[in-house]
């Protein structure tokens, strides 16, 4: 048999039985189309939920090392371009101030706009905005009980009065709910307390906060910096864990898919056995048989691949804006993957009815045994 | 004769059988594995999720602001308020009560001594419970306390027991800090206040309770002098993530509204039941723990439903497709049966019989090597859950899910089959099979 009449065979059987090429094109497009979408987001899990972890907050503490000197002037600077660019920061400085009722309280400064974008899980009544800023205060909703007027905070730190302008409480269940937080500029102002704390939030799993921490530790000598322990270990498990469960469900949704299109396929070929007969009659050599049925089944496997990648990525992307409400683009990394998957289930569908066909009579399948 | 036709295709064509069967097999095991896992991922993430601490605070609703920075007391507070630790066994009595899955109070003490070699000992303590069962007489007891609590902690020897606690002596163990800085060692011990602590372990915590000694509940009490005092209680509870109903106070509501609001396991309202039951007690949210959590739980469990959704999808794909196949290949069996008479009512109904047989057979298999496979995929990734148990392992109200999507499926991917198959004239089917 010629390579000519080898394409022209093949061209005419996809043609023919329309039908059942049709169902078989379908079920492969499926199984690529579940791999793609499942390996998308399997490939891009990781950073989504690490961006998750985000709301709780700092996982990094940067303190000075001599607790009398206080950080370096420019150490959130530093810290910026040491961190990377996706990582969050904010600074604070602490005192002890009197309220008009007599009681101490911390007094902490810092900048809203980064604690804010740092601690999304805080709840504030009001978040100091704009011009209104420069002597804006947040009350802890415990310290608030403890002043007399919410709207004017009467405040002294060692004999200096100062009146700030209580914006709303701020509610998060933690020592932070017994702290007034005003801007930086105005503590430093008022007390010349200076910023002692540093807290910085990175994205990622374990191995980058130690990486970011030894980086932080080598451009700033003078300080210490710690892991938030917890969330640092808890993150990372229920990642890997939420890792695991998904690779878990990729494979069983694989074999599921497989499987089905092993049957549906080799079922496809078994139901050919008088066109098999038929060649081998008229002088088919075993090879150029089995290289048809092979031809046959990749042709569809490759149609099945490109229909599904594109479904596939239009459903990761779906998923990953519905649940995540962040895109996952299409991933071209995915495609040999898939690729590979169905020209397996293509190849293996096709052996394995062969291997039964061998040893079958011509004469006895004419007949019609 | 229907019966007669029915048995006989099911023995004599197993090999068709075999395949629609198989794929129904796997389609509803994946879906099965799918839901179960998506079903249990909760509770599943919730107590992966505990590693971030307590999602509840309650404290005097009398105490004094409290002066900390770093999570060290600038100025520590003289007398102030305390609660009962006889009250927190009223916890066990709430309407969620079974939704707390930790207890652990707190009292902190200022020790002063001498260790046996000598050293000064000026250190802050804290006294807990490390292995406490919580039991208000009925039900089972709660086995918690702060190890459980704060699952980062490490420790090198082993936890105090409360139960060693007598007039002159207690367990206890030290923060790593503190034990370098005092040169101590677990077997170590310590004079203070006309008792000797054993120090049974060195604790490494990562924040300032490594300065700490840590000693249980009931010695922190009788060194301190004021029995059945806890300043602070942490509580872990499963919560449903707050919406906009969740933030409103109960109190502004209309009597039928604050019953439902009373009876959703937001943290909202377990922290008002708690404050309920523990007189002068004022139970807060930790919204950074809280607030997180149901965020993350949100997405999680979303994402398993999705692939569950996907499961679902390939297995009707699947399921149809070998449906269709077994009945096209059937085509010369139909013209026969339709050429001698057979009514098309009949002989559809002949083929779905045969699919819904199969699909209730498959089905059912499938329901129990699905629930098998999440159960053993669940003990896999969360070891923490403990061994599996049969209660656990079957879900029972996803089998008529899973029963009735597999019937649905397989008849309908049977359809198109059958129908194109009893349109088309027999003599021609049988012709071009002939």
């Amino acid at each position: 048999m010629s390579r000519m009449s080898m394409s022209a065979i093949l061209f005419r059987s996809l043609i023919h039985r329309r039908a059942r090429c049709l169902s078989a094109l379908i079920a492969l497009t499926v199984s690529a189309a579940v791999a793609t979408a499942l390996l998308t987001l399997y490939a891009d899990l990781d950073s989504k939920l690490h961006r998750e972890f985000r709301s709780f907050g700092a996982n990094i503490v940067i303190t000075a090392a001599d607790t009398s000197k206080g950080l370096p002037a420019d150490a959130l600077t530093q810290v910026h371009a040491a961190a990377g660019a996706d990582a969050q920061a904010a600074e604070f400085a602490y005192a002890v101030a009197t309220t008009d009722r007599g009681t101490p309280v911390v007094v902490a400064g810092t900048d809203f706009d980064a604690v804010k974008k740092l601690n999304s899980s805080w709840q504030a009544d009001a978040w100091p905005a704009g011009s209104e800023a420069a002597n804006a205060a947040l009350l802890g909703q415990r310290a608030a009980q403890f002043v007399a007027d919410e709207h004017n905070v009467q405040l002294t730190f060692s004999g200096h009065p100062i009146t700030l302008h209580g914006v709303g409480r701020l509610h998060t269940g933690g020592d932070e709910d017994s702290r007034i937080y005003l801007p930086l500029a105005a503590l430093t102002a008022w007390t010349g307390a200076a910023p002692s704390v540093i807290e910085v939030q990175v994205p990622g799993d374990a191995r980058k906060i130690e990486a970011t921490i030894a980086r932080l530790q080598q451009v700033m000598p003078s300080t210490k910096v710690e892991p938030v322990r917890q969330l640092v270990e808890g993150e990372s498990r229920i990642v890997d864990k939420t890792h695991a469960l998904m690779y878990g469900a990729v494979l069983l949704i694989a074999l599921t898919v497989a499987v089905s299109v092993l049957a549906t396929l080799s079922a496809s070929v078994l139901e050919r056995r008088r066109d098999f007969a038929l060649m081998k009659a008229l002088g088919g050599s075993q090879t150029t048989l089995m290289l048809l049925f092979l031809l046959e089944a990749l042709t569809l496997a490759l149609g099945g691949v490109v229909a599904g990648y594109v479904l596939g990525s239009a459903a990761a992307l779906a998923i990953s804006q519905l649940n995540f409400h962040t895109a996952t683009l299409p991933r071209l990394g995915v495609l040999p993957l898939v690729l590979l998957l169905n020209l397996v289930i293509a190849t293996l569908a096709s052996f394995f009815p062969v291997r039964v066909l061998r040893g079958l009579e011509p004469a006895a399948l004419l007949k019609g045994e | 004769m229907f019966f007669r036709l029915l048995m006989e295709s099911f023995r004599r064509q197993r090999r068709r059988k075999a395949l629609a069967g198989l794929a129904i097999l796997l389609g509803t095991t994946a879906v099965t594995a799918m839901l179960a896992l998506a079903t249990t991922i909760g509770d599943h993430i919730h107590q992966e999720l505990a590693a971030y601490g307590a999602n509840i605070v309650v404290y005097p609703a009398a105490d004094q602001l409290e002066v900390k920075v770093g999570g060290v007391d600038v100025k520590p507070v003289s007398g102030g308020a305390y609660l009962k630790e006889s009250d927190l066994a009223k916890l066990r009595g709430i309407f969620w009560a079974n939704n707390i899955t930790g207890v652990s109070p707190e009292l902190p003490l200022h020790l002063t001594g001498k260790t046996s070699a000598g050293a000064d000992v000026d250190a802050n303590a804290t006294g807990l419970w490390f292995d406490h069962s919580l039991s208000n007489g009925g039900g089972p007891a709660l086995k918690t306390g702060s190890v459980a609590m704060h699952p980062w902690w490490k420790i090198d020897g082993r936890w105090p027991a409360e139960k060693a606690t007598s007039a002159d002596s207690t367990e206890a163990v030290v923060g790593t800090s503190l034990a370098s800085h005092l040169n101590l060692k677990a077997g170590d011990s310590i004079q203070t206040a006309g008792r000797t602590l054993h120090i049974t372990g060195i604790v490494s915590t990562g924040d300032t309770t490594d300065q700490q000694v840590l000693l249980p509940l009931n010695a922190a009490q009788q060194i301190a002098g004021i029995p059945d005092a806890i300043r602070r209680v942490e509580i872990s509870a499963r919560t449903k993530p707050e919406d906009s109903f969740a933030r409103k106070d109960p109190d502004s509501l209309s009597p039928k509204m604050r019953e439902i609001w009373y009876c959703r396991p937001y943290a909202n309202s377990i922290a008002y039941q708690i404050r309920e039951v523990i007189p002068g007690a004022r139970a807060e949210q930790v919204r950074r723990v809280e607030q997180s959590e149901g965020n993350v739980l949100k997405r999680i469990s979303g994402l398993m439903w999705f692939i569950s959704a996907a499961a679902l999808l390939a297995a009707g794909f699947a399921v149809s497709a070998a449906m269709a196949t077994a009945i096209l290949e059937r085509q010369a069996e139909i013209g026969l049966m339709r050429s001698l008479g057979a009514s098309k009512g009949a002989v559809a109904l002949l083929f779905y019989t045969e699919a819904g047989l199969l699909a209730l057979f498959a089905g059912g298999l499938g329901y129990l090597a699905g629930s098998g496979l999440a159960a053993w995929l669940g003990a896999r990734i969360f070891t923490e859950s403990g061994p599996v148990q049969i209660g656990t392992l079957l879900i029972p109200v996803l089998f008529p899910v899973v029963i009735a999507l597999a019937l649905g499926v397989a008849i309908a991917g049977s359809t198109p089959a059958i129908r194109r198959a009893l349109t088309s004239d027999p003599s021609a089917i049988l012709r071009a099979s002939a």
